[in-house]
């Protein structure tokens, strides 16, 4: 289910591999394996399921994530992107389609070889697809760094992102390609920022090319 | 009536204002409430701040301790920045069960610190895999009205700037470490950060500096902080999609904010 | 086989047919103010001349009314008995909707009962409501299942099998006698003379799932060689 094969219109851009496997858990509701490159991510979502009373929200289902470490307990680091997980699925997910009932995303990370929160946020993205959630629209989690003589280096690899100067994880939604989250590390000015948005933005349209690869693959 | 309308319909009510381009406490939308900041008012922390945004008000005491450096890095201290979140400052939180908004702000917080550059950890070692000093920033929220993320990092900044710390010897024959308490000396810190927080209301307009009701009407909040000109941090942890005009607007609302807020910083530690 | 569609993407194609006439929106579309979206992924679905849908993988049931489902009853709680029928909220089932129940003849359900009912209240703000009898008050297949195995299946599975087009329950049929209740949530329930033939009818229907109609003939006869031979 590889897709190196960019058309024409992206064939400057460079992705690492994306390949993807659906439903590779039986018991969930929705569920996707994807890696980028050498990181790797598992997703699996159930829902709507029963909600905790102290959860509930009467006009909303809840959105529940959690996100698991290779190793070890979660870090404050994890919790944070496990909030930024949960941000983007509120944004993305028609909650108010199922109210009172809440929606479990749990995310566990495989192997980080940079880039793990744009493929954290891709397969949480494939695994909702999966599982027939209703949502406005798919969101593409890009990361790219900045290097020395202000170039912009997209999706590197672990060896690639050692000398960053800084890092930028963009994640688009699939409509007007806006920016739905952002998280960045390291000092940069806004021409290197901006230069960063269109490379990542014009990369999210092979994330949103390979979603529908996988959905078209999918025997109904 | 209004009292009762802004029960009933928060958002209406909110809105009724904002078409008239004005927010309900007067202020306008990229306009910023007035900061305080007063420093070294704890004694007994080797260095301290309190700040006022607005409403929201912290504390920050910077707890200097000795410790062994991680084996990794032998010649790097350490900078903890905590923030805690008490039933004091809002009701919205409750005492014992861990918090997570504390959490995310204390990591955002310390990834803004470390982003900047704010202070070489090497300055921080004593002695080189043998003793270093351990800088416990806790920060305590006594009103949350908004932004405490920029409240705080103000609150560290000044408190670092205010830290002095005590004269260390370490005999490595010995292992005798001797504190010398009558001479203090200040640390370097190198940069500055200043962070701005603005919220989008229904997915259109942007607002600087949202108080807490604010906070809980948005669609969207994100958090940028700057440091010299530079960007050195941005969180938009999903809510209102933007475009790129909407990023470029928060991005010079936090640039602008810069200036006014070192000025004050400089002022107070003259 | 028609366009897949992703969430959020527009639909022209019922703008195009909306302009003259009135189309109806299945699930997986939705409409805001003049434009048609998808909001699940999957294949467009049209049912001529108006209606739309999009058809997508879905493991977890979401109650609507009208649906047949298979249940367990997990409670007997006064007048009502709550059943999972594997949705979000446990369903509830009054002791009054069987056939010939009144209140001093209560019908006799166990905690563990597996029932075959109907849906008649299925709303996002209402507890899912089940009933055992039609509306003249006839069971006609509903009620309570005994013996039979039952198992759990992909909602597409379910909404497969009872295709019109979908030939292997009838061929099935021609290879050995047994019985089957298909719910809408994603159960089946089966029950044929011997545990070998029950375990080959419900493979049989397990390995439907993304087999062609054609294929499905030569697999229910397959299985019948194997088994009588």
């Amino acid at each position: 289910m590889g897709s190196d094969t960019g058309d024409d219109a992206y064939s400057d851009i460079h992705l690492r591999a994306l390949n993807c496997e659906v439903n590779p858990l039986t018991r969930s509701d929705g569920s996707a394996m994807l890696t980028q490159g050498e990181t790797a991510v598992i997703a699996s979502v159930y829902g709507p399921v029963e909600v905790k009373t102290q959860n509930l929200q009467i006009e909303n289902a809840t959105l529940d994530v959690c996100y698991r470490p290779k190793t070890g307990l979660p870090t404050i680091t994890d919790r944070s992107r496990e909030n930024v997980i949960k941000r983007i699925c509120e944004t993305a997910i028609l909650t108010a389609l199922h109210p009172r009932t809440s929606i479990v995303v749990v995310i566990q990370e495989l192997e980080n070889r940079s880039g793990l929160e744009a493929c954290a946020v891709n397969a949480v993205c494939l695994a909702l697809l999966n599982g027939g959630i209703a949502m406005k629209f798919t969101v593409a989690g890009v990361h790219s760094i900045l290097k020395e003589n202000d170039e912009i280096v997209l999706d590197p690899d672990s060896k690639e992102s050692i000398n960053a100067l800084a890092h930028f994880t963009f994640v688009f939604d699939s409509l007007q390609r806006n920016v739905v989250a952002v998280n960045t590390q390291g000092k940069f000015n806004m021409a290197q920022y901006n230069d960063a948005l269109t490379i990542c933005r014009a990369a999210s349209g092979k994330i949103f090319e390979f979603y529908r690869e996988i959905i078209s693959k999918r025997p109904v | 009536m209004a009292e009762q309308y802004k029960l009933i319909h928060p958002s209406k009510y909110y809105r009724d204002y904002l078409n008239v381009n004005i927010r309900p406490d007067g202020r306008e939308f990229d306009k910023l409430r007035p900061n305080a900041i007063n420093v070294g008012s704890i004694t007994t922390a080797d260095g301290s701040a309190i700040v006022k945004v607005g409403n929201t008000n912290v504390v920050c005491g910077i707890r200097a301790e000795l410790a062994k450096p991680k084996a990794s890095t032998p010649d790097q201290g350490f900078l903890v920045p905590t923030i805690e979140l008490t039933p004091l400052c809002s009701p919205k939180y409750r005492t014992g069960s861990s918090n997570e908004d504390a959490e995310l702000y204390s990591a955002a917080l310390n990834d803004i610190l470390i982003n900047a550059d704010c202070l070489d950890l090497k300055k921080l070692c004593i002695y080189k895999e043998k003793l270093v000093w351990c800088l416990y920033c806790d920060i305590s929220c006594l009103d949350h009205d908004g932004c405490v993320i920029d409240a705080s990092l103000i609150a560290v900044i000044a408190a670092l700037r205010n830290l002095k710390l005590p004269k260390v010897s370490y005999d490595a024959e010995i292992e005798k470490i001797s504190v010398d308490t009558s001479i203090r000396e200040s640390i370097e810190v190198k940069s500055s950060p200043v962070s701005t927080t603005l919220m989008v209301f229904d997915d259109n307009v942007i607002i600087t500096d949202p108080t807490a009701e604010e906070e809980s009407l948005s669609s969207c909040i994100l958090t940028i902080a700057v440091c010299n000109g530079e960007v050195c941090y941005i969180l938009k942890p999903g809510g209102t999609p933007f475009n790129s005009e909407q990023m470029d607007l928060c991005i010079k609302r936090a640039l602008a904010r810069e200036k006014s807020v070192l000025k004050l910083l400089n002022n107070v530690l003259k | 086989m028609s366009a897949v569609l992703v969430p959020g993407e527009a639909v022209s194609e019922i703008e195009e047919v909306a302009k003259t006439k009135k189309v109806v929106l299945g699930p997986g579309l939705r409409r805001t103010n003049d434009s048609v979206l998808a909001c699940k992924a999957g294949v467009l679905c049209k049912k001529a001349p108006n209606m739309f849908w999009i058809d997508s993988y879905q493991r977890r049931y979401v109650p609507v009314r009208g649906e047949c489902v298979l249940g367990v009853v997990t409670q007997k709680a006064g007048d009502i008995f709550r059943v999972d029928i594997g949705a979000h909220e446990q369903a509830c089932l009054s002791y009054l909707a069987f056939e010939g129940a009144t209140k001093k003849n209560r019908p006799d359900i166990q905690l563990g009962d597996l029932l075959y009912a109907r849906l008649v209240v299925a709303s996002r703000d209402l507890e899912p409501e089940l009933v055992c009898v039609n509306s003249h008050g006839k069971k006609e297949k509903l009620g309570v299942l005994n013996d039979g195995f039952v198992f759990n299946c992909s909602i597409n599975l379910v909404r497969k099998i009872l295709n019109k087009n979908c030939p292997l329950l009838q061929a099935l049929q021609r290879e050995m006698p047994f019985e089957v209740a298909v719910g809408m949530n994603g159960r089946i329930w089966i029950k044929a003379k011997t545990m070998r033939e029950t375990i080959a009818v419900g493979n049989a229907i397990l390995a439907t799932e993304f087999v062609s109609n054609d294929d499905i003939r030569k697999l229910c006869e397959n299985i019948g060689n194997i088994l009588f031979t």
